[in-house]
């Protein structure tokens, strides 16, 4: 854990949300480098996931254990996004995803950066947060 | 091209039977967007439901999630491997299920079909009465809301749709973000 992070008060922050970018990633694309590329690339400092959906290579989660990070190999090929929450900031995108595999189980999960890959698409619509 | 796998930085990639084109990032912007919620009642045909909602409001596409609910049937597909060698992977055959059935996530886009009609893409997940989890791809307009109502929030977007295309790449025809006017 990044205890540098942890903060001893809540942050509440007012503001309200403002662009949208509307997106499709193609085939052996990355959704976290993707999201951030896209904020990127409309001046987006912090956006946040208004809608994923599509299918991965193979899906990649990892939760916080006992004894650190651990992984949760999702075998694909067609991997199904059922769904995806999270906020986008350059460098320090948190995702989370449930996704099923090509038996229909489920896993749930945080994502791994650069290791989920889209398979045939993935329609990814994200939200500028404009604080006051 | 034959598909096939390869690796790269550790990670496994696809390599589908069109020639790759670029840019791989489509996007589009769209300045705001209109937010609805949607509770479908009981016995409801989920497809027939939600697009009589949209009915009458300006907007060309929206993307939106399964809050909560249940159906009393539906209907989804899975991946399988095939044997088009341009094309080895598709959806299956339908799994179909009836009785309780209890939503744990889902993610709905609303596009635009060739002739500018709305399509309905939907991924959920969901338990059936006997505990057994499922999760894949929802035909909307086999799924009837039961056991309790049905509640979805949509983000309705103008100007901007999510377009179907034929995709050379991949053989599919896909949902692509593209500039476009309301009617």
């Amino acid at each position: 854990m990044n205890t540098a992070a942890i903060q001893s008060e809540a942050q509440v922050q007012s503001g309200r949300l403002g662009r949208l970018v509307v997106a499709r990633l193609k085939p052996n694309e990355d959704i976290i480098d993707s999201a951030e590329a896209l904020c990127a690339s409309h001046g987006i400092s912090l956006a946040v996931v208004r809608g994923g959906l599509g299918s991965l290579i193979d899906g990649e989660l990892q939760y916080l254990g006992r004894s650190g990070m651990q992984d949760i190999h999702v075998p694909g090929p067609g991997v199904e996004i059922l769904s995806l929450s999270g906020e986008i900031a350059p460098g320090a995108s948190s995702l989370q995803a449930v996704l099923a595999d090509a038996d229909g189980k489920i896993f749930a999960g945080r994502l791994q950066r650069g290791r989920n890959l889209s398979f045939i698409t993935v329609e990814l619509t994200l939200q500028e947060w404009l604080p006051d | 091209m034959n598909p096939h796998f390869e690796e790269r930085n550790g990670v496994r990639v696809f390599i589908h039977g069109g020639q790759p084109q670029q840019p791989r990032l489509l996007d589009c912007e769209v300045p705001d967007c209109e937010e609805l919620r949607v509770v479908l009642p009981l016995a409801c045909n989920v497809a027939q439901g939600l697009l009589q909602a949209l009915e009458g409001r300006r907007y060309r596409s929206a993307v939106g999630r399964i809050l909560c609910g249940g159906a009393a049937h539906l209907s989804y597909h899975r991946m399988v491997t095939t044997t088009d060698q341009q094309r080895p992977y598709d959806y299956g055959q339908a799994v179909v299920l009836d009785g309780y059935i209890t939503f744990v996530s889902g993610a709905l886009t609303v596009g635009r079909d060739a002739h500018g009609a709305p399509l309905l893409h939907c991924h959920a997940g969901f338990i059936d009465r006997d505990g057994q989890q499922h999760g894949g791809h929802l035909v909307l307009d086999r799924l009837v809301v039961g056991s309790e109502p049905l509640v979805l929030r949509l983000c309705l977007f103008d100007q901007v749709a999510y377009q179907v295309k034929p995709d050379a790449e991949t053989h599919f025809n896909l949902l692509h973000p593209v500039f476009q006017e309301a009617s």
